[in-house]
């Protein structure tokens, strides 16, 4: 029992010491077996730790000798247990599906530093998962925000270091400001571990209602640019489109769930419903979030680069997670919890596909990419499949969280919200289905192109394969997951 | 620089703030100071001589390459070390002493760790030096 309790511990301390393994070896080869098979040791820990969470419920770990007052402790609920099994599972394939394009898109030298960004990425992102710590929040924070500029910057063009140098600048400010809020509430609860101040703030908020209002928005404002929250999106199209293929599978998938996750943390474990559904701040999120589900999808409709349009397309479904959260009631936390499960798994394997577009016709422009369905039918089905989640075709997990978020809707009689999920819903198809009727179907289209010209290598799209699977099975299996997460917000 | 003073100069400093920032560093646990504080005096160090005699004369005494082998070969040892004390706790493994003032081998993992902070340190900043140093 005791071993398995420490294993998500062990899972951020095996990955951050794996990166520091790389720099000892000389082959590129070698660096690529150390990356993923840290990652794998992690995944098999994070399945029992999800396992024993599943049999035994939550617990909690404090870390060294000292007890929770001072010390640094975890908390590993069925949310965060599930969390860290999807992610790790999407670090995996994601690194896997980059042995074979990593070469082509950066030089040879800067293949051992990709790794060693991807691996502290990996125990960062857990660490921000796990922790019920919000300073040892920030510091993984910090790490996570300087590896994931770090894996945008290490394609070295022009607009790699102009997108990744705005990225920094702005999730520097974003840090700034979750520090300033950490800062307002060590000072008037005199705590840092989440319980402790929830205790507090439950106690005696009358006396600090204006700075608990002060320091809810700082959070929001500072994981809000980390997560790509609407008016503060602006570099996240740069930064992803120009990234690498797996950079920004693993920027888009994995980096934008963990601050907003941790912002659900802050909100709902920290404040607490009862009370943050007092302050108006949770009415912004749902406003700010709707807005991003527009005008993200707005603007992925005017997209001629296929990256962009998908970058564009997280932006408005980071808004359904922000949607969710806004909603401010127990369910809609959940579905926003849900939603980023399948977001993480649909996104990366869309990214992944438009790498090997780019890669196969050499074209970024998605009007290059006619009749594609005939030349490279598979990377396309696949493709296919992870659009029909994002437009929300039934089954798959895109169509469920949109259909929860309806129902919620409906729930707390906020009738006139959906139609904004409908109205984003459908942008979602016009930007989508373009793509593939052009790459399927028209019969001027499919001149000269011949059948499977294209064709990648199995070997390349087994990852996004397995990514699929995943994603009709976390589509399928959307009741079980919503009953196993709901205990967490008090369902 | 081909400066005779300053060559000799710099030849009587650096062995000087070498020591003293090995005297902070060994010291870091029983008194103000500690390996980043010293790490940083003797990267101090290291950029003067870097500055001095140029970039060949350093190139055999210290690269960059070894630097990177250095602060990961810390890293490793430091997250070891520290692993035992987060991992502990839950184990029950025995509690690491604390330290007793004025005695240099006393407060259990704090002096290795205070050196591995250091040699990070140290070499940390000489690297970044030498991505801004441009011969």
């Amino acid at each position: 029992m005791e071993l398995i309790t420490s294993f998500p511990l062990a899972e951020i301390f095996i990955l951050f010491i794996s990166a520091f393994l790389m720099p000892f070896f000389k082959k590129d080869k070698h660096i690529k077996i150390i990356s993923i098979s840290f990652l794998l040791i992690a995944f098999i820990l994070s399945v029992f730790t999800l396992m024993f969470v599943f049999q035994n419920g939550p617990f909690y770990y404090a870390a060294g000798h000292i007890d929770t007052i001072l010390g640094i402790q975890l908390y590993i609920g069925p949310v965060e247990a599930l969390l860290s099994f999807v992610f790790l599972f999407v670090f995996i394939l994601v690194v896997w599906f980059s042995f074979s394009t990593i070469d082509a898109e950066i030089q040879e030298n800067r293949i051992k530093l990709f790794y060693i960004m991807v691996n502290l990425l990996a125990a960062s992102i857990l660490g921000i998962i796990f922790t019920n710590d919000i300073f040892n929040g920030y510091v993984f924070i910090e790490v996570a925000a300087l590896t994931s500029c770090g894996i945008v910057v290490v394609k070295e063009t022009q607009e790699n270091i102009k997108a990744a140098l705005k990225y920094l600048i702005m999730s520097t400010i974003g840090s700034g400001l979750i520090l300033m809020g950490i800062a307002f509430i060590y000072a008037f609860t005199g705590h840092l571990n989440i319980e402790l101040i929830h205790q507090v703030v439950l106690e005696d908020h009358e006396t600090f209602q204006k700075s608990l209002l002060i320091t809810v928005a700082l959070f929001t404002a500072g994981l809000g640019v980390k997560s790509a929250m609407f008016p503060l999106h602006t570099w996240l199209p740069d930064a992803h489109s120009s990234a690498p293929t797996a950079s920004s599978a693993l920027l888009s998938a994995i980096v934008l769930k963990a601050f907003a996750f941790f912002l659900i943390k802050i909100l709902y474990r920290m404040i607490g419903f009862d009370l943050v559904n007092q302050f108006s701040i949770l009415t912004i999120i749902l406003i700010l979030g709707c807005c991003g589900m527009i005008f993200g999808s707005l603007s992925a409709i005017f997209q001629k680069n296929i990256k962009r349009l998908i970058a564009y397309s997280s932006i408005a479904q980071m808004g359904y997670v922000f949607f969710g959260i806004g909603l401010g009631s127990p369910f809609g936390a959940a579905i926003a919890v849900y939603h980023m499960v399948g977001h993480a798994v649909t996104k990366s394997a869309l990214f992944m596909c438009s790498g090997l577009m780019i890669e196969e016709t050499g074209h970024k422009t998605i009007d290059r990419y006619k009749g594609l369905g005939h030349e490279m039918p598979i990377t396309f089905a696949l493709f296919t499949l992870g659009a029909f989640s994002m437009i929300g075709i039934p089954i798959l997990p895109g169509f469920i969280s949109k259909w929860y978020l309806s129902l919620e809707c409906i729930h707390l009689d906020k009738l006139l919200l959906i139609f904004v999920v409908l109205s984003s819903s459908l942008l979602n198809a016009v930007y989508y289905f373009p793509i593939l009727i052009n790459g399927f179907f028209g019969i001027e289209n499919l001149q000269d192109k011949e059948y499977r010209s294209k064709k990648v290598p199995v070997k390349k799209t087994i990852p996004i394969a397995i990514l699929i699977l995943a994603m009709i099975l976390i589509g399928a299996l959307s009741k079980n997951i919503l009953d196993f997460i709901s205990p967490e917000f008090g369902l | 620089m081909d400066d005779l003073i300053l060559k000799k100069v710099v030849k009587f400093i650096t062995p000087c703030i070498q020591l003293f920032g090995i005297y902070i560093i060994m010291y870091g646990h029983i008194s103000p100071g500690g390996g980043f504080a010293g790490g940083t005096i003797i990267a101090s160090s290291l950029v003067l001589q870097h500055i001095t005699f140029g970039k060949n004369d350093m190139h055999f005494i210290f690269r960059k390459e070894m630097a990177l082998k250095l602060i990961s070969f810390s890293l490793i040892l430091y997250s070891l070390i520290k692993g035992y004390s987060f991992f502990g706790g839950q184990f029950h493994l025995p509690h690491p002493p604390v330290g007793v003032p004025g005695n240099l081998l006393s407060g259990g993992f704090i002096l290795p760790l205070n050196i591995l902070i250091g040699l990070t340190v140290s070499s940390t900043f000489y690297i970044i030096f030498t991505l801004f140093s441009n011969e």
